[in-house]
């Protein structure tokens, strides 16, 4: 059993009255006070084209992801180590179309579902659960570079 | 101008060969500029005792002036059972599930299709979660009840 503790401080001075939170997690399994004991490093890639491609796939045979054991207490970091701010990534969940644009979100088809989450912008982190669903590639972790020069993301699972 | 910044430190002492160690900062901005975040929700607080899915967000209106803009939300589970869970959804899929002590930090580009932010506990028994919105605009709904109560 490893310990891997997670700590993040938000302040903000948005309002009268200053908002401060500093929260320390360890990551655990699913259910027990047992740590994760499993990662796939930190994975540094770089993107030189604005299609829409798959960053994880889940529960992926042969794939990176492969060993994340979906509906668990997988954490997934992200980060936009680029530094310009009028840059960024589309993060999203479901099915990449490999193409120019993203995918449209379709309820009534399994095969197109797919949500934008948010964007990642120059020095932005983002740090989520992660289902690594496998069905049909709606657990998939999609990424959509604004800019077709070279832009790069720093990405790591925590996983069991 | 407003400044709202986010640092995450990450590690571990025995999970790989040699000590890992990760850390980063960074301040939330409007969408690509350099000019920072000027409205929040604040930190809500609620005790959630049913199951029900429930959404903590919504999207915005088809062509609203908000769409694609910028925001940034936190959720934590503040429950100290390490078997109870709440799972956040958006667009009703499933990102996974936050277990006690778990916290989340994510952009959200609102638009006008489905992506709106739930959660749902895994218990009835009382679960708390802390939630906040930074976020760089929000339409705010016309109020339609035009009723008056009177003094009966």
């Amino acid at each position: 059993m490893a310990t891997i503790n997670a700590t993040m401080s938000l302040s903000s001075d948005i309002a009268e009255s200053a908002i401060s939170v500093s929260k320390t997690m360890t990551m655990t399994k699913a259910g027990s006070t047992t740590g994760l004991d499993k990662a796939t490093g930190l994975i540094r890639k770089t993107f030189t084209s604005t299609n829409h491609v798959d960053l994880l796939v889940g529960a992926a045979s042969g794939g990176i992801a492969e060993d994340v054991t979906k509906n668990k207490a997988a954490k997934l970091y992200i980060k936009n180590v680029g530094t310009d701010s009028s840059e960024y990534f589309i993060i999203g969940m479901g099915k990449a179309s490999a193409g120019a644009s993203e995918e449209g979100y379709d309820q009534a088809s399994s095969t197109e579902r797919y949500c934008s989450i948010g964007r990642l912008y120059g020095g932005d982190w983002m740090l989520i659960p992660w289902d690594a669903e496998d069905t049909n590639g709606y657990g998939d972790i999609t990424v959509k570079p604004s800019v077709a020069t070279t832009m790069t993301a720093e990405y790591m699972v925590f996983f069991e | 101008m407003a400044t709202t910044t986010a640092s995450l430190t990450i590690t571990s002492s025995d999970l790989v060969g040699d000590a890992l160690s990760l850390s980063t900062t960074n301040n939330v901005y409007k969408a690509g500029t350099t000019t920072g975040l000027e409205q929040t929700t604040g930190i809500a607080s609620v005790y959630l005792t049913a199951t029900t899915q429930i959404d903590l967000f919504n999207p915005v209106r088809t062509a609203a002036a908000d769409a694609g803009k910028n925001s940034w939300i936190y959720i934590c589970n503040n429950s100290e059972d390490e078997t109870e869970y709440a799972t956040i959804k958006i667009s009703n899929q499933t990102v996974g599930r936050l277990y006690a002590g778990d916290f989340m930090w994510m952009p959200w580009n609102r638009s006008a299709r489905f992506v709106d932010v739930s959660l749902t506990p895994s218990v009835a028994t009382g679960m708390r979660i802390e939630y906040g919105l930074f976020y760089e605009s929000l339409e705010h709904l016309a109020s339609t009840d035009a009723r008056t109560f009177q003094d009966e």
